[in-house]
């Protein structure tokens, strides 16, 4: 195998401060990467995570000394190259174009001038020559000479965008760089770029480096995708895998803050902020937003290495399964009143795996088995056979006293909050029960838990509240109450079997919302349990259909909506409440 | 009221400590600035007390050279140079302060005016400032002071009438801008009259501006009298700085001496140092401005 | 720009309407003066006395009186001299080259000098040449010209006595070749260029190293980076060309400073330019002479007002299509 074009390796920008006695910006902080000939790359990142930066330090833009490390084009090392190296390298082998093509040009130049210029620097090129090579180039971004005489302040920006492009082009580089082509477009223009560099790439054997945070165009664009994070790599592979099932826990938040036209949840931010580059956090510099972070998490920097065939810098190898349960199986023998006992199985070698911070819905009809499972996996019911482990441990199958101490963390929010809570407790007690029952803490400190439980699900805190009693409260107030007591034991992963069911419709959308920002804040996973596909769609990241106790369908919710293989998910789809308007016996849509 | 005027926006932690805050408003230029110009001012306020003689007295023999009696010498008629250059600093300081309050009582006038009422007495007092700006002011300066004769009231108020209209137009889009703010709307909703809210809401919002000006246009203005006393076109009965140069120079063969290392010399730092110290100030302030001064 | 070429007329007219109605409305009469035997400005010469009132007329209707004067400046004729009883614009024909000299040699010595210092030091901001370059120029541009004019008429003039101290030639001189009549003219004009130069070049510099500096950071500049461009086209083609365009803009108020500057310096420098005449016209009182360097000095302002609009407006394409 011959060396790849572009060999990245630890490659570090460390910006001086701009006032002595401040720590330096360590925008880029160790990435390594390589690009063959003729492939494609794209590097994503939320705004501020160094992807500029370091597409700019490729073509050594940055101030010398601020770069450190080693860069390969083509074997030649690019890092510590002084400026009279570095112009016969720049545009001829490596172009850029830039991110905001809108003020890329200068303004006193025609824009012919302009794209011959590199043409006449390094290639020679008498002026007539040039202007011919330009229009070419134009002629292929698919503009017009009459582009070629404007003035930059002239033309749209869709149209800057694919002239910076030509420029680009102009004295047929080895590597493209470019910097979030989309950003800022309207949806055709950006369908139009996409197009285009495809084609350059395809006609010209070019490789190309994509800047972007949009993955859409990532998706359509590059081949390999690099997830970079406060200057460090977070996850590599090719772009279809980490895609379509992301392992790092960044990777993971970013498709889900990313809309497109298959999402069907509802988009929720990375909870945080990026961190200053100034002031790096130590070990992970994902931990203060990572929901699954350990103290390891906390105090070593984890490197960029090999885990299941995906390279990830992640203590735990990845977002964790939360829960894995395996061959779940779980048999009723009816009494016999009414005939022969018989034996229903009700849950039938059943297997899921609920990932950190991922919501799954669970969805099929009444009598399918789904609450069967629900209490199976929280421990109330025991299964015949199989096995659950949770946080990496096994949970004993007969509820030992070693397992006690994981099932608080694993909590139930179940379908009939009236019959869940004794009617002779007050809210206090309810919500402490599990705490007492735990002993966890003082009794003040017990009580101030529940406090900012209750507040936690948008209840009042006053001692009156505390003092009152179930039959006091409303169904969806009570509700609440049951959701308080689970979260009281700040559980990682909530069952909620149809925990909105009781409820009207407007109360259903206000309490799902609250579980929605409860569970992102928190960073729990949550198995919802649902027989509604319509509000299941609206929170999930992934829908599990279950029927006659197996699960019989799974996948991300939008190919389960959009590409259902089962059809008896159809038939569920098909049942979920829509608008449907009446019409008359002619038949007939509206018109 | 001058509390009031001089809030400048500040970090709050400034405020803290006094000298701290004149940095934060002025910065090290400014501040240097400042230390230059109270010398001088110190000067013109405590001539009786510094100047060793009656500037005006026949306190020696004519052209004596520097000794222990005078110590800058004496003139061509025998007055001491040192206590005409002492007391020179009030007339330099007068004009300075003369002509920059006019400039700006003018410019608030003009460019408050037009800011707050918009509509046709915005475009003819516009159209007012752009003719006036076109004009060149020295040539003009020039021909008016000579008309008149010489005086020092004449030139404070031919140097304000012609300074103006820069200032007027910063201060005008000032005035525009907080006009359509929120809280003078509310104001005005309360009942508030153009008085009131000129003087609660808006002033505060150009008082920056206001020092700003006052700075530049003393600084321009000292510049300006020097240079229209050095023509001859100055009061004769106030000695300033720019008369003492023209009255070294008048005398022939000045420069073949060594004379005018006294005579000349002296005033001619002065006036130097006092338009530095106000340009100092200026920029010292402009870079701690937000943009709007950058409309100019 | 047909806007522009409208305003200078317009600012051309106020200035000689100005110049008209000044000296009759004034309090104090100053022009009455001159021809009443009770006052100290009387004119005793009696050809001066009768060239004086037929040239104000100021028995005629103020109307009537307005009409000759715009007639007769249109024509060139701007009175006569008082002091020396002679009209007017064969004076100013006889001053202005000079002053036309200085000012355009101290304005180009002092562009070029701002242009490429300004550009240099914003190239290479935040080092020590920059930084003594921009103090310096802060000092420069503050200083009264007649001050540095003085320094620089001692040391060079008096003490060194290097250069001659004070008129336009050498008089009553006799030039064998061309070659010795430049270097006399050149000598006689370096120490009030030199002044001037420096009263302009400090601002000058300023701007051009504040608009090079923005420009500097600007998208396209890293983009004419990234295009692999030599260090000269990135400067020149590039960032100084763009930071050019505010310094032209400025021109034209650097153009007015620089004749007023060049009035006070030649009146220092004996130069026979126009602040001479001036100078002793004030002396005189010689109103009609002090009018017409007015109306000369103000038409010239306007005029370099006009062709910086114009020169701008070559320079920015944007610009093109606004106006």
């Amino acid at each position: 195998m011959s060396a790849p074009l572009l060999n990245v390796h630890d490659l570090r920008v460390i910006f001086a401060p701009a006032a002595p006695g401040q720590p330096p910006a360590r925008v880029v902080d160790g990435v390594s990467f390589a690009l063959d000939a003729g492939d494609s790359l794209a590097i994503v990142g939320e705004t501020g995570s160094g992807k500029t930066t370091l597409a700019r330090a490729l073509l050594g833009l940055h101030p010398a000394g601020s770069v450190s490390g080693s860069v390969q084009l083509g074997g030649q090392e690019l890092v510590g190259l002084d400026e009279g190296r570095w112009r016969p390298l720049r545009w001829q082998r490596i172009a850029l174009a830039v991110q905001n093509a809108g003020t890329a040009f200068d303004p006193v130049y025609r824009m012919g001038e302009q794209i011959g210029e590199p043409l006449r620097e390094h290639r020679g090129l008498s002026s007539a020559e040039a202007t011919a090579r330009a229009a070419a180039l134009v002629a292929q971004v698919g503009l017009t000479e009459r582009h070629l005489r404007a003035y930059p302040h002239q033309l749209s920006g869709g149209e800057k965008q694919r002239l910076m492009l030509a420029m680009a082009l102009s004295c047929d580089p080895e590597l493209l760089i470019v910097d979030e082509p989309t950003s800022g477009q309207d949806m055709l223009a950006r369908a139009q770029v996409i197009a285009l560099l495809r084609a350059i790439c395809a006609q010209r054997g070019t490789a190309l480096l994509l800047i972007s945070h949009d993955l859409a165009a990532v998706s359509q664009l590059a081949g390999q995708v690099a997830v970079l994070y406060a200057g460090k790599l977070a996850e590599v592979g090719a772009t279809r895998d980490v895609l379509s099932a992301p392992r790092h826990p960044y990777t993971w938040g970013l498709l889900s803050a990313y809309p497109d036209m298959s999402t069907a949840r509802d988009l929720s931010g990375i909870r945080g902020q990026m961190p200053d580059p100034t002031h790096p956090p130590t070990g992970c510099r994902f931990h203060p937003r990572c929901t699954q972070a350990v103290d390891e998490c906390r105090r070593v920097e984890p490197p960029l290495q090999l885990h299941n065939g995906r390279r990830l810098a992640c203590h735990l190898g990845g977002l964790r399964a939360l829960l894995r349960a395996e061959g779940l199986r779980k048999t009723f023998t009816t009494n016999g009143h009414l005939g022969p006992a018989q034996n229903v199985e009700a849950v039938r070698n059943v297997s899921l795996e609920v990932y950190e911070g991922e919501v799954v819905g669970l969805v099929g009809e009444t009598g399918s088995g789904k609450s069967t499972l629900g209490r199976l996996l929280v421990g109330l019911l025991d299964p015949e056979s199989g096995s659950i482990v949770f946080e990496g441990n096994p949970l004993a199958l007969n509820n030992g006293s070693a397992s006690r101490h994981l099932r608080r963390r694993i909590q139930l929010i179940p379908q009939d909050p009236f019959d869940s809570v004794s009617p002779y407790l007050t809210v206090c007690q309810i919500v402490r029960e599990p705490l007492d029952v735990q002993r966890a803490g003082t009794p003040a400190e017990r009580r101030e838990r529940v406090r900012e439980a209750l507040a936690a699900v948008g209840l009042p805190t006053l001692d009156a509240f505390l003092a009152r009693h179930p039959h006091e409260l409303s169904g969806g107030q009570l509700q609440r109450v049951v959701i308080a007591r689970a979260l009281v034991l700040e559980p990682k992963l909530i069952v909620a079997d149809e925990p909105v069911s009781m409820l009207d419709a407007s109360e259903q959308a206000k309490l799902i919302t609250l579980l929605e920002d409860i569970q992102n804040e928190r960073g729990m996973g949550l198995l919802l349990i649902s027989h509604d596909l319509a509000l299941v769609r609206k929170v999930a990241d992934r829908i599990l259909v279950m029927r006659d106790g197996q699960i019989i369908e799974g996948g991300p919710s939008s190919q389960v909506l959009a590409q259902p293989q089962h059809e008896y998910t159809r038939a569920l789809l098909r049942a979920a409440p829509s608008f449907d308007w009446y019409t008359t016996s002619s038949g007939g849509n509206r018109p | 009221m001058i509390r009031e005027a001089l809030r400048l926006p500040v970090a709050p932690a400034a405020a803290a400590h006094p000298p701290r805050r004149v940095r934060a408003l002025l910065g090290s230029e400014g501040v240097a600035g400042l230390l230059l110009l109270l010398i001088l001012a110190a000067l013109a306020v405590f001539a009786p007390l510094l100047a060793p003689y009656d500037p005006d007295a026949f306190s020696g023999r004519p052209l004596e050279r520097p000794g222990a009696a005078h110590r800058l010498g004496t003139n061509d008629v025998g007055q001491d140079i040192l206590s005409e250059l002492i007391y020179g600093a009030r007339i330099s300081l007068t004009v300075a302060a003369g002509a920059a309050a006019g400039t700006v009582a003018l410019a608030v006038l003009v460019g408050g005016a037009a800011g707050y009422a918009g509509g046709w007495l915005d475009l003819v007092l516009m159209r007012l400032v752009d003719m006036i700006l076109a004009l060149p002011r020295l040539p003009l300066l020039i021909l008016v002071n000579a008309l008149l004769g010489a005086g020092l009231g004449t030139m404070i108020l031919t140097i304000a009438l012609l300074s103006w209209p820069p200032a007027a137009r910063i201060i005008r889009a000032q005035v525009q801008s907080v006009r359509q703010r929120g809280y003078v709307r509310m104001a005005r909703g309360f009942g508030g009259g153009p008085l009131y809210l000129f003087a609660r809401h808006i002033l505060p919002q150009i008082a920056p501006l206001i020092v700003f000006g006052l700075v530049t246009a003393a600084g321009h203005a000292v510049a300006l009298e020097a240079g229209l006393a050095f023509l001859g076109l100055g009061d004769p009965t106030a000695k300033s700085w720019g008369l003492m140069m023209r009255h070294a120079l008048n005398l022939p063969g000045l420069l073949l001496t060594d004379r005018w290392l006294w005579w000349l010399l002296p005033p001619g730092v002065c006036v130097t140092l006092l338009v530095l110290a106000l340009a100092l100030i200026g920029i010292g302030l402009e870079s701690r401005l937000d943009t709007r001064l950058k409309q100019r | 720009m047909k806007r522009r070429a409208l305003g200078f007329l317009i600012s051309l007219w106020a200035v000689l309407t100005l110049n008209f109605l000044l000296p009759r409305l004034l309090p104090g009469d100053p022009l009455a003066a001159l021809l009443d035997p009770s006052s100290s400005a009387y004119v005793f010469n009696s050809a001066t006395r009768a060239s004086l009132a037929e040239y104000y007329g100021l028995d005629r209707p103020l109307v009537q009186q307005y009409a000759d004067y715009l007639a007769g400046t249109l024509r060139g004729d701007l009175g006569q001299s008082i002091r020396l009883n002679r009209p007017v614009g064969e004076l100013l024909r006889a001053h202005l080259p000079w002053t036309l000299l200085l000012t355009l040699t101290a304005l180009s010595a002092a562009s070029l000098l701002g242009v490429l210092g300004g550009a240099e030091a914003a190239w290479r901001r935040g080092s020590a040449t920059d930084k003594a370059l921009v103090v310096s120029s802060v000092i420069a541009s503050n200083a009264p010209v007649f001050f540095t004019g003085m320094i620089l008429l001692i040391v060079f003039g008096a003490r060194l006595d290097w250069l001659p101290l004070a008129g336009g030639r050498t008089a009553f001189a006799r030039y064998g070749t061309p070659w010795e009549a430049a270097r006399d003219y050149a000598a006689h004009l370096a120490l009030p260029a030199v002044t001037l130069t420096l009263a302009l070049v400090g601002s000058k510099f300023l701007l051009v190293r504040n608009s090079m500096i923005g420009v500097l950071g600007e998208d396209y500049m890293l983009v004419a980076r990234a295009k692999g461009l030599s260090t000269g086209r990135l400067k020149r083609h590039h960032a100084l060309r763009n930071a050019l365009i505010p310094f032209v803009h400025h021109l034209a108020a650097h153009a007015g400073f620089a004749l007023t500057g060049a009035l006070f310096i030649e009146t220092l420098f004996n130069y026979p330019g126009m602040g001479r005449l001036v100078f002793e016209s004030v002396v005189a009182r010689d109103y009609p002479v002090i009018q017409g360097v007015f109306v000369v000095v103000s038409a010239l302002v306007l005029g370099a007002n006009l062709l910086a609009d114009w020169l701008s407006y070559r320079l920015d394409p944007r610009r093109r299509e606004a106006l």
